[in-house]
């Protein structure tokens, strides 16, 4: 079964075609670069790029899998959580594209995607799939979830963030050290020259649960960026490797104690986030089950991982698929 | 052979088709905010109360705007995927124009009148000069009532006219300011569908990745406490990094 699907829930325009849930035909993304110099996502321009640059990528997508919109089996696309106006343009192109040729439509969970990210390959050769239940953390700009997933399509919310996503926290950070956005991978190449101990940031301590907080870490880089400002140099790459090992070992803390409580056989990663090396070393060091983490390209947000998550809809609790947009669609309660 | 007229870009959502010398069926709806939630179910419904087939559509027209950034891009997006999938031409029609049509056989200049939020609107003019009716203004944001200084004649107000803006009109307009009733200010794709049919006989029919809305306005763009930085100047040029 070929499914082409959409993804423009944030900042990526991304168009794939997936063969039964795993198999990734073709992945064409396209990141948006215009928020670099806002420093942040603007969703109307972010909204106004989707636009611009879906169909030429959907075109390219076919023709990179040399496949017509005949021989896909049914279309899918993003429809939460996301913002809501660059949601709204993948999936009405999505629906436009399925109601002329006369394909299903599957709506999306985006976070159900990142999950299923960690079920795509690339290739001839099939990799073993995942093995459930699993505990799954779900993080980027937008996304700090840590979730049980019983059995495929069955999700349980274990945690959240109260406050800032991950990746948002990176950016912030990014933006106080004068590193530039996106956060993330700034961060993480500033803290390779770094010491990870230089400096003790706090980790909040949500009384046992599984949520997280990062508001108070922030804050306290920026008293210390601006007491180190008043003292002289402030060493970015210190400052970016103890903030990066303070936001890893939280999340790391939360996987192990999850994996342990539930008794899963497998930890999996997901979203922009899960491509940070040291979040990875952290988990593997503090869990001894196997560690399913995407590739960089699909831990980022795709077409692809929306593709695979539509098969595994259909296949399993296909009475459950979402049509209509909704930008706060929640992957689990 | 007919065409599937989508308009999104207002407060209300209309589909229509158009054979070419009649409106068949027309599906309009106030649909505040959420103009996608029955778009596609419409469509269906439309073509299934007019006895059509989906392979009967061989035109697409889809209103560009201006008027509500998200609702616009609802419809081209629908449209775009629609076109791409079934290969039927394609005419995108600025929403003035739409709103503009009806009245053109009056005889009367006509001012059009989109919501632009902030308590403004886009304004555009229209007339018949020398027998061709058309739009003789830039559409531009403007406070209405510095747009009521620039109306020495008689004109037909059109498009998002509430009541209240009707009498407000009429009171510093007198006589000058016609404004229909609001059955008549009903925005309907069985308008868009007869200017899109003309202007795709006429070879205006454009590629999906071609369409371009009509925003007027940039994107706002707010900075970390919530002040406006931005409109600076006009939207920058596309910029994006392909990853894979
Ligand atoms: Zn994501």
């Amino acid at each position: 079964m070929r499914i082409l699907s959409v993804e423009t829930s944030c900042d990526e325009t991304g168009v794939a075609i997936v063969e039964d849930g795993r198999r990734i035909v073709s992945n064409v993304v396209a990141s948006q670069t215009a928020h670099e110099r806002t420093g942040g996502i603007v969703p109307e321009v972010a909204a106004r790029e989707h636009l611009r640059q879906l169909d030429p990528i959907a075109s390219e997508a076919l023709r990179r899998a040399n496949t017509r919109l005949d021989d896909v089996d049914a279309i899918a696309a993003t429809v939460g959580p996301g913002l809501i106006g660059a949601l709204l343009v993948g999936a009405n192109y999505a629906r436009g594209l399925a109601f002329a040729a006369r394909k299903r439509f599957v709506g999306v969970n985006h976070l159900e995607g990142h999950v299923y990210a960690n079920w795509l390959y690339q290739g001839a050769e099939a990799p073993p799939e995942p093995d459930l239940p699993a505990v799954v953390l779900v993080v980027s700009g937008a996304h700090s979830d840590l979730v049980l997933m019983e059995d495929h399509r069955r999700f349980r919310l274990l945690g959240r963030t109260i406050d800032d996503a991950a990746g948002e926290a990176y950016d912030k950070v990014a933006r106080l050290l004068g590193l530039g956005f996106p956060g993330g991978p700034l961060i993480e190449r500033a803290a390779r020259e770094g010491d990870p101990r230089a400096f003790t940031l706090p980790k909040a301590d949500l009384a046992g649960r599984y949520d997280v907080s990062f508001s108070g870490l922030k804050t306290a880089v920026l008293r210390l960026v601006r007491d180190l400002e008043k003292k002289g140099a402030v060493p970015a790459p210190d400052l970016a490797a103890s903030f990066q090992r303070t936001i890893n070992e939280m999340l790391a803390e939360r996987v192990a104690r999850a994996a342990a409580e539930f008794d899963v056989r497998a930890v999996m990663l997901g979203g922009g986030v899960a491509a940070n090396l040291a979040l990875r070393e952290e988990i593997t060091r503090r869990v001894s089950l196997p560690l399913r983490v995407p590739p960089p390209k699909l831990c980022i947000d795709n077409g692809a991982m929306i593709g695979a998550a539509a098969f595994f809809s259909l296949r399993y609790r296909s009475e459950d698929i979402p049509t209509l947009v909704r930008s706060g669609l929640a992957l689990a309660h | 052979m007919i065409l599937l007229a989508i308009d999104t870009s207002g407060a209300y959502a209309s589909v229509a088709v158009f054979d070419g010398a009649a409106v068949l069926g027309e599906v309009t709806w106030h649909a505040r905010r959420r103009h996608d939630d029955h778009l596609f179910p419409a469509i269906e419904r439309l073509l299934v109360l007019v006895g059509a087939e989906l392979g009967d559509v061989r035109r697409v027209a889809v209103a560009t705007g201006p008027g509500s950034f998200t609702g616009l891009r609802v419809g081209i997006a629908a449209a775009q995927g629609i076109v791409r999938a079934s290969g039927v031409a394609l005419v995108g029609v600025p929403t003035c124009d739409v709103v503009a049509y009806p009245f053109a056989s009056s005889g009367r200049r006509v001012c059009v009148l989109i919501d632009a939020g902030r308590g403004e609107h886009y304004a555009a003019m229209y007339r018949t000069r020398r027998g061709v009716w058309g739009r003789t203004s830039d559409i531009r944001t403007v406070a209405i009532d510095d747009l009521v200084r620039e109306v020495v004649r008689d004109t037909i107000f059109a498009g998002d006219v509430t009541p209240a803006m009707a009498q407000a009109l009429r009171e510093r307009l007198g006589r000058r300011a016609i404004v229909p009733s609001p059955s008549a200010l009903v925005r309907r794709a069985g308008h868009l569908a007869e200017v899109g049919w003309a202007r795709a006989e006429a070879g205006e029919s454009v590629e999906p990745d071609a369409l371009e809305p009509v925003y007027i306005r940039p994107p706002t763009i707010r900075g970390p406490a919530g002040e406006i930085v931005a409109p600076a100047g006009p939207e920058p040029a596309s910029a994006v990094r392909r990853t894979s």
